[in-house]
């Protein structure tokens, strides 16, 4: 637990470590829970982004252990002391894989669109928004941080079945 | 170059629509085919999602 790249990341109930040398891209965290993890975003880990139940959920998906969980009440003396380290130039599960691809967009089922790559947003007042590699946006048509996600979809249980005809 | 770069265009009350080069995978992962530009559903109403039906006419979304 000793590699200067590691992170972690509490919001007062739970702790995410991040091990950047476990990492193998498979991207089920941003998929999933894109309001936590961002690789667009520094820090790319919002522990603000949803309820500690859910990043257990996801962190336990993650299939090489590169994100492991703790309850804060289970720290060591040690991971209790470790500071907050400067995260502007911390690296992501995204940085790691290297290669640029063309935009993707990502429709999340019961959820945002996920779009990463290069690209332009202009928002409803025709102004430019800020830049950025990876964001998501609002499907739902309930978020309070619009034209983003912001997790809402999930509190009004949001559903595409009119587009899958049951089928799910 | 410049042409192909991604817009994403999000209209007042209305759908985000999107230009230049991308590739929209569904909730299953499957690529959709789609015209360029796309305009996708926002307000969350659509019969066609993901794309806009223009339902947030009826709807009174707004933001």
């Amino acid at each position: 637990m000793d590699d200067p790249r590691n992170r972690q990341y509490t919001n007062g109930d739970i702790t995410v470590f991040w091990i950047p040398s476990k990492c193998i891209h498979a991207t089920t965290c941003f998929r999933e829970l894109i309001e936590v993890f961002n690789p667009g975003r520094r820090p790319w880990v919002n522990m603000e982004g949803a309820p500690s139940r859910k990043i257990i959920e996801v962190v336990n998906k993650c299939p090489t252990q590169a994100l492991i969980w703790k309850h804060n009440q289970d720290l060591t003396e040690e991971e209790r002391k470790t500071q907050w380290r400067v995260s502007s130039e911390e690296e992501t599960p995204r940085s790691l894989s290297g290669a640029e691809e063309p935009t993707s967009i990502r429709i999340m089922r019961d959820g945002p669109i996920v779009a990463e790559g290069k690209f332009t947003i202009i928002g409803s007042g025709d102004q430019e928004l800020r830049p950025t590699t990876m964001t998501s946006f609002c499907r739902c048509g309930a978020s309070r941080n619009m034209p983003y996600c912001d997790g809402t979809h999930r509190k009004i249980d949001f559903t595409d079945q009119s587009a899958e005809n049951g089928e799910r | 170059m410049e042409k192909d770069k991604t817009l994403f265009k999000v209209f007042a009350g209305g759908p985000l629509r999107i230009s230049g080069q991308f590739q929209i995978k569904g909730p299953d992962g499957k690529i959709i085919e789609t015209e360029e530009p796309v305009f996708l559903c926002r307000c969350g109403d659509s019969s066609n999602k993901p794309f806009c039906d223009g339902s947030h006419k009826r709807n009174g979304f707004s933001e």
